[in-house]
Order: C-alpha cells, then structure tokens, then sequence
C-alpha cells in the first residue's frame, strides 16, 4: 500500500456498518513516513518515522460518543473494533441526532514543496548536520553541538455518515541545533530551530552565520549571571509573545472549557480585555505553518478565527458539540493527536498580530525591565487565569538600552493583568511563528505553532 | 496484516520471519486501551477496546570499532511488512556511527518476579474502569461547593515481548493507569472566582475502596488557591514533598546519571560530592507497582537496583546495551523506550531504546513527618503544587509558577499562596548551591508518584520570585 486512500474502500463498509447501528459515525484513518537524523561528535543517529497506521472509529449512542480504533486497517481487523462499537451500543436505547453540525466537506488538499526534502536523502540531511556541527564548533569553548533534522508525511482521511470525505497528506519539516558550551563542569546551550509545513526552505536558516551567532550565545551563557527577582516590566520576544498567545490565552478560549465552566474567559467573552495595540489570532489555514492543517477530525477545513479584536475578546474555538452548546459554528479546530486519541478542541497556529513600534522604540519605553528570549515551554491555567511561560536566557533593560545576559527564567502573573498591562506590540519585520508541541492537560500532543512580534508588558520574574 | 487474536507474541512471530545476520533484536507490544472521560459525573466519551500491535526492529552492524545502528517500527506483521522494516532499518544502519566496539545482548532473562499488572482490571476492563471512577467521584456528592470540572481515566492493558539474536525470548503482561482530574472550588462571597487543583496520576494498579480517600485534600486545595495571596520576594526555605519532585529529579538525574550523559561529558565522575552527606538515591526497575517496573528493561536485560548517590556523592551510572558498548560495562538493565517529550505508553514500540532511570528512590531520613519538616522549616514556603517544573537536564535548572503553597510560619503552614515563581538547579558544581547540596532535613516516610520514590525534602534556600517589586542580583 503506497496511500492512505487505498484502504478507502474497506473503511467504507465499515462506515456503512455503523450508520445501521447508530445515528451518526465518522472514521479518522492516519497514515504517516518520513525520515530524520540527530547527530553530534560522538554519534550520527538516522532514524526512519515509524510505519504506522490506524483508524479512529466514533459512534453516537445518543448522550455520549462510544470510540473504538485499530492498527490493522484491513477489513478483519477494522471489524474487530466496529464489533465493539456494535456491542457498547446495544446497550443504549436514544436515537437522537448528535449535538451541533455534521461537516459535509467533499475535498483533498496535499502539500506539494517545489524542493521536497526527501530529496535531500539520508546522505544529504547527514552531511547539512555535519555542516552545521563544523559551523558550532568553531567558536570557543562550543566542544560540541545537537543537529537534528527531520521531515514527516502525515495522511489524514475522515469520512463520516452525513457525506463528508477529507483526505490529506501534510508535509512538515523541523530543524534545531543546540551549540554545547563547557567551562570546567559547566554547561550551557542556546539553541536556534525552525519548523512548518513544505520543503527544502524550511532549512535555509540553517547558515553558518546564523549557527555561528547561536555557539556565540551559548558560549557567552557560560558567564551570565540569574535573572533578576521580582514584578517588573517584561519584554516577550516574538516566541516567547506567541507562548503567551497559546498557554495563556488560548487554552481558556478552548470552547469545551467553556462547556465545562472551566474558563476564566468564558464570562467576558465581547468584553474589553486589553489595549487596541493586542489582537490574537488562532489560524489552522496560516500558510506552511508548523500547526496548520487542511481539515479538521471532524471534517471542517483548517480556517482562522480572531480571538482578540484590538483589545476586545471576540472569539472561541469550536467543535461540533460546543458550537451547538454555545450557539456558534465549528472552526476547524477538532484534532485528535493520533488514530488512538480522542479528538479535543485544540488551537494551530496562534499569534500575536504585529503593532507598530520598532524593538529599538519598546526597548526605550520599557526603561528598566529584562527581555525575554527564546522560549522553552509554557502552561496553560484556564480555569484560574494563571501564567507560566518559561525562556533560556534574557537581557536586562536599564536606562531605556539591553545590557547583559541573563540565564533561564520564568514569568509568572495573572493574564488579564498582563492583557492589561500591554504596552506595545513590534512591526511586521519582527513577526515570526515558531514550532510547538501542545498536550490537552498531560497527554495528547499536537503540532502547534506560536508567534508574534516582541511585546511589551509587566509580569513577575525569577530563575527557573 | 496482524491478526488481533494471535496467540503467539508479536516479537516472536516477526522474529521467526527474519533472516538477518546477527545481531538483532525485536521489541514487540500489543496493546489494548480503555478510557473514560467525564464532564462533572456526566460520561463524555467511552471508548475501547483500542487496539495496537506493533513492534520495533534494530540491527547493529560493525563498522571498524564502531557500530551501525538501525532501527524501524511498524504495525504491520506479514512477510511484506517486515521486510519493508528490515529494509529500512538495514538502510538507516549503513548511515548510522556510533562508538561502540561490541553490543551484548542478552540471551536469557529472570523469571518476572514483579508487581505490574492490575488483575481485576485486566479481567475486566471497562466495569473496573467504571467502578473506580464512581469511587473516586462519590465524596464529592458530600462536599459542598466542589466538583470535578473536567476527568479522565485511562488504562493501557499491554503484553511486551522481546526477541533478539542471542536466544532470548521473554514476554510479560504489565497494565497502566493515568488519571487526570480538575478539580474545581467555587460558591461563597460574591466575586470570588473559582479555584481549581489539577490532579495528575499514573500508576499500575487502582483500587476503588481507597479511590476517594484524598478527595477532600483536593478540594481544600483548590478551595485554598482562591484566597491564596502572592508569595514574598527571596531565598527562603522551601519544604518540596515527592509529588513535586516527582516533577523536578527524574528528569535531571534520569539523564545525567547515565552512559548517554557520560559520553557527551555531562555525567559527573563517581565519586563527586553532588548532595548533603545525608542523601542516598538509588534507581529500582523491579520497585512494586512503579509505571516503569518490569523483570526486564525495553532490550531484555534483567533489571535490578542500582546506587546513584551514595552519602552524598555519586555511584553508579546507568546503561544501556549501546552506551554499556562504548565503555565496556555491562548493562545496567536501564534501555528504556518512550523516553522523549509527549511519548505515548501505549505506542512504546515506535521507539528505539535509550539509557534512562527507570524507578528513582530518594532514601528516608531522620526529619521526621511532614508536620515535623514544617517545624524545622520554621520560616518558609510549602510547596504543593507547580505550573509545570519543566527541568533543563544539562544545565540543571529547573521552576515555575508556584499554582498553590503555603507560607510557613513559626513551623505551621499559615496562609495560601499563588503565583510568583520557584526555582533553582538540581545539581551543580561542587561549592555552588543547588537543591541536592542544601537539602537541610530528609522525611522519614517516603511515596511513590510516577517515576519517584521519595520522602518529602526541606531545601535551603530555593529563590522565590514574589510581587513584592524587582531585587536586582
């Protein structure tokens, strides 16, 4: 089997199992490939993506969904898990229809980079890392570097009872590399990467300027002092700003948290909640976005959805359920981490929208503060209104100009004060979305990209 | 394609298809996976059986006094499918380096001998499922102003296999359960918002009798983060039990101390002072009803328990056959799979092994209870919950946003806190302060949370970063 849409027709006699059994059902079949290296002194380690398949199968049994799934997408065994599904519904006696619209999209979509980087070869990836390794170390104290490259082919086919048939196949592609600084027993590491949907220009950043420049600040790392403590004003580099945009905000505009009363948000949904300098933004249709997808597990196109307007919170994310619940439509925003998962709401790419300052003219207004660079995760707190976003190093702001180093910190504070607090937002010159991973609480991780312009706000401070 | 009701593991069954030279090895799961999540005590979604079977092929080819390594995944078992695997990993190991002279695998392994399946939930799935999570939901019929917002169970039933080229030929069965609770506080004066403690858990048994037993805690703590006030700014005394270092060690010390860390100059040499003289961590692959016991380890090796910290200063290390193979020593029984970000434990199989901790244990000592640590704190902050502790394993450095603690006062927990940040690093230089070398008391009892074993630790200081205005250092 070379595609997903060659087991179509064995999936669609089970669809046409169900709809005798239940009201409403859909099927998420998943295919993947690819290829990647990681490499360093020591060791080259290629790696193949696993040959792995399955089907999500779903079924209404009239107040709740009944799940099943398989790895063999062979008709035996899809009909393995479709038993399942016929066993649990017996047990249930309601025929109503499922809450909130059915899609009915009928469309295939396909990533189609003019240089794919498949191309590259195995050889090829190797011999960029080995490029890249020779580049880091060249710089002082930078002993050795992580070189990791990767491209992934996901196909996604759903089909449901109502007519819809999506199929899609998304090419992403990732690089990072991570310049190793040692001084006696320290080490540090700054790391630079890029990832999104397409081909070989995905890893045109990976340039001995720019790799050299990164060893630079590891190497520099080695002598930098903590952070300081304490409430201050905060400037957010454009990843750090588009962390913010995802685990602080976006999380709480997760309409099933909504459904669940387990929102801050919810209540303030058409309120002002900031400036007219902050528009947030989650667009599954961004193009060659690290979290844009064609269509949704539930059949609706990948769209984008304004969740601030100029200072006013105007939007939620949706599926079907909550749509229903909350009287608004889907947005394409329904994914299931793999064909074992259940599907969540669950954002794309979400960004900051640029301003209008320049960084230089941030810096200035700032006065005192610290800058915070690169970021390293963040988490979410949608229920109390919380913020953890976590960066590997920063400046300090004094007298209006960045002065020295510091190393990894944490921010913390509350987000409507931080909304609030907002003092400006960069230009489009600055605007960038970087690669991410997003679990729903602990588990279910999704591509998800985060972006925006360097941003100006006040927020609490310290090592971490 | 795999039958789903083959008897014979999928390990063997690949293996009796290969015909590879040695050495090689087949890592093999079938797992299946029940789940249900609810909304309040309204059933969302039921689902299972979800069924996966897989395996994971790697060969090992000499190259001069180095070794290629290839390794593929794959859910598909027929003659095709595993050709198609062993096709990949051949071609992934002719571009593979690594500084191995030799691998060992092992050809024969302990009888099981360990405490990893849950029998009634094994038996019976779904009803087990279900009655656990009445259990666990029915305090809160009796308590006021509390509710579960938001919920899941899920149970992953999986038999492992292991074939390679040595001989060997073991399978176990183990089971998992990951809960994730929200718990919600709300009600009282008006404008209050609500409060919320996010309760997260795997472990390899349940038992519904005892499944509602720390409930209340949950609710007071989420009923405490709603008058919580901002902690203050400074290096205090920081009281961490284990379910907050189950978040912070195992990360750090699971790689420092191994083989991999070793190789890349990251590991510290035996002998180094890293902790007070009080401090003894050992790692456990058979400790009873851990997420990561097992008789043997993800590449067949027996496993057993191994002293990392010794009096304070560093053991043993950890390994895996490669990196047992780059420096001449046995494996330590610790090549463990799904050890990177977001790994799902019902699809182990997609990934190649690595060196990692399996089951960390923080010994006893001599503070005493929890009340007794408070009282030697005497002036600090009890730390009950962070956003997310999220530890850099090279540099050490670890934090984040304190979600609810408590100041302690004249050695009594006083007020909530919320916000602000804690951090710190695990382990540093010798002569730089660190939360292994200013731990200032040890409990006397310790849990089991995930991957730690530990009693609850005093550290003194730990940077508190409160509202209380910026301190430059």
């Amino acid at each position: 089997m070379t595609d997903l849409r060659d087991f179509e027709a064995d999936i669609d006699r089970i669809l046409t199992r169900l709809e005798r059994a239940a009201p409403f059902a859909d099927i998420v079949a998943q295919r993947v490939s690819g290829q990647g290296m990681r490499l360093d002194r020591r060791s080259t380690s290629p790696s193949t993506q696993a040959r792995l398949q399955g089907a999500a199968l779903r079924a209404w049994a009239g107040s709740h969904w009944i799940e099943a799934a398989s790895s063999d997408l062979t008709l035996p065994g899809l009909e393995v898990a479709v038993d399942g599904i016929e066993r649990a519904l017996e047990a249930t006696s309601v025929r109503s229809d499922p809450p909130g619209p059915s899609a009915v999209t009928d469309a295939e979509a396909i990533t189609n980079p003019p240089h794919p980087v498949s191309e590259l070869g195995m050889e090829g990836m190797i011999a960029l890392g080995k490029d890249v390794l020779g580049w880091a170390t060249q710089v002082p104290t930078v002993r050795d570097a992580v070189v990791r490259i990767a491209w992934e082919d996901e196909e996604r086919l759903y089909i449901n009872t109502a007519g819809a048939r999506t199929y899609q196949r998304i090419t992403r592609v990732n690089a990072v590399v991570s310049p190793l600084a040692f001084d006696g027993g320290r080490v540090e590491f700054d790391f630079l990467g890029e990832g999104g949907i397409g081909g070989m220009e995905r890893l045109t950043f990976l340039t001995e300027p720019n790799v050299k420049e990164v060893a630079e600040c590891s190497r520099a790392l080695l002598s930098a002092k903590a952070p300081p403590t304490g409430a201050m004003t905060v400037l957010l580099d454009p990843g750090v700003a588009g962390t913010f945009a995802h685990e602080s905000f976006g999380h709480g505009t997760e309409a099933d948290q909504f459904v669940r009363d387990r929102s801050y948000l919810k209540p303030l949904l058409g309120q002002v909640v900031g400036p007219e300098s902050i528009t947030i933004v989650d667009n599954g249709a961004y193009p060659g976005g690290w979290g844009t997808i064609y269509f949704d597990d539930e059949g609706n196109p990948g769209q984008r959805t304004v969740l601030i307007n100029k200072g006013r919170f105007v939007g939620a994310l949706h599926d079907r359920e909550t749509a229903q619940v909350l009287h608004a439509r889907p947005t394409g925003n329904t994914r299931r981490s793999d064909f074992l998962s259940r599907p969540f709401v669950r954002m794309t790419n979400t960004y900051v929208e640029p301003g209008d300052w320049s960084l230089e003219d941030l810096v200035q207004e700032a006065k005192n503060g610290i800058l915070l660079e690169r970021a390293t995760s963040g988490i979410e707190d949608p229920l109390g209104g919380q913020m953890q976003l976590k960066v590997k190093h920063g400046r300090k702001i004094e007298n209006g100009k960045l002065t020295d180093l510091v190393t990894s910190m944490a921010l913390s504070g509350k987000v409507l004060d931080f909304l609030k607090g907002i003092r400006g937002v960069s230009s489009a010159r600055d605007f960038r979305i970087e690669p991410g991973y997003c679990g729903k609480g602990h588990s279910d991780v999704v591509p998800a990209g985060t972006g925006g312009a360097y941003l100006l706000s006040n927020a609490v401070v310290g090592p971490a | 394609m795999i039958s789903p009701e083959s008897a014979t593991p999928v390990s063997f069954r690949v293996a009796d298809k290969l015909h590879l030279g040695a050495p090689w090895e087949v890592f093999g799961e079938r797992a299946r996976r029940y789940e249900l999540h609810f909304n309040g005590r309204v059933i969302e979604v039921i689902r299972g059986p979800l069924v996966v079977e897989g395996y994971g092929v790697r060969i090992f080819r000499a190259h001069g006094e180095r070794t290629g390594i290839g390794f593929q995944a794959s859910t598909d078992a027929t003659e095709s499918g595993i050709a198609l695997a062993v096709n990949d990993a051949t071609q992934i190991a002719t571009h593979s380096d690594f500084p191995a002279k030799r691998v060992d695998l092992p050809s024969s392994a302990a009888s099981p001998g360990v405490e990893a399946v849950d029998p009634k939930l094994w038996a019976s799935p779904l009803p087990y499922l279900q009655e656990y999570v009445d259990a666990l939901l029915a305090p809160f019929d009796s308590i006021k102003d509390a509710v579960p917002s938001f919920g899941s169970v899920r149970a992953t039933l999986t038999e492992t296999s292991i074939a390679n080229s040595a001989g060997l030929h073991v399978t176990y069965p183990h089971t998992t359960i990951a809960l994730e609770l929200a718990v919600k506080a709300f009600g009282g004066s008006e404008g209050v918002p609500p409060g919320e403690y996010w309760v997260n858990q795997l472990t390899r048994r349940v038992d519904p009798e005892s499944a509602g037993d720390p409930v209340p805690s949950w609710c007071s703590y989420a009923e405490d983060a709603r008058r919580a006030v901002a902690p203050p700014n400074g290096e205090l005394p920081v009281v961490l039990p284990a379910h907050v270092l189950a978040g912070i060690l195992p990360s750090v010390l699971g790689f420092r101390w191994t083989g991999a860390a070793r190789l890349r100059e990251l590991a510290p040499a035996s002998g180094t002072v890293v902790g007070v003289p009080g401090l003894n961590v050992d790692d456990d692959g058979r400790f009873p009803w851990a997420p990561n016991t097992a008789p043997v380890d993800d590449e067949g090796v027996t496993t057993r328990r191994r002293t990392l910290i010794g009096g304070g200063a560093v053991d043993e290390l950890l390994y895996d056959v490669l990196h047992a193979g780059a420096f001449e020593v046995p494996s330590s029984g610790n090549g463990l799979r799904g050890l990177s970000f977001g790994h799902r434990d019902w699809l182990r199989f997609v990934d190649a092994p690595g060196a990692g901790s399996s089951t960390l244990i923080v010994e006893p000592g001599t503070g005493g209870s929890d009340a007794e640590i408070a009282e030697i704190a005497s002036d600090g902050i009890w730390l009950q919950q962070l956003g997310w502790a999220s530890p850099d394993a090279i540099s050490g450095a670890f934090g984040g946003e304190i979600r609810i603690g408590y100041r302690i006062r004249n050695g009594k927990l006083a007020e909530p806190v919320r916000g602000g940040t804690i951090g710190g690093t695990v382990v540093a230089l010798p002569g730089t302060p660190s939360l292994l070398s200013c731990i200032a008391a040890i409990g006397s009892e310790a849990r089991l949370v995930d991957d730690l074993s530990s009693p609850t630790l005093l550290v003194k200081p730990l940077t508190v970063a409160g509202d209380a205005g910026g301190r430059p250092t």
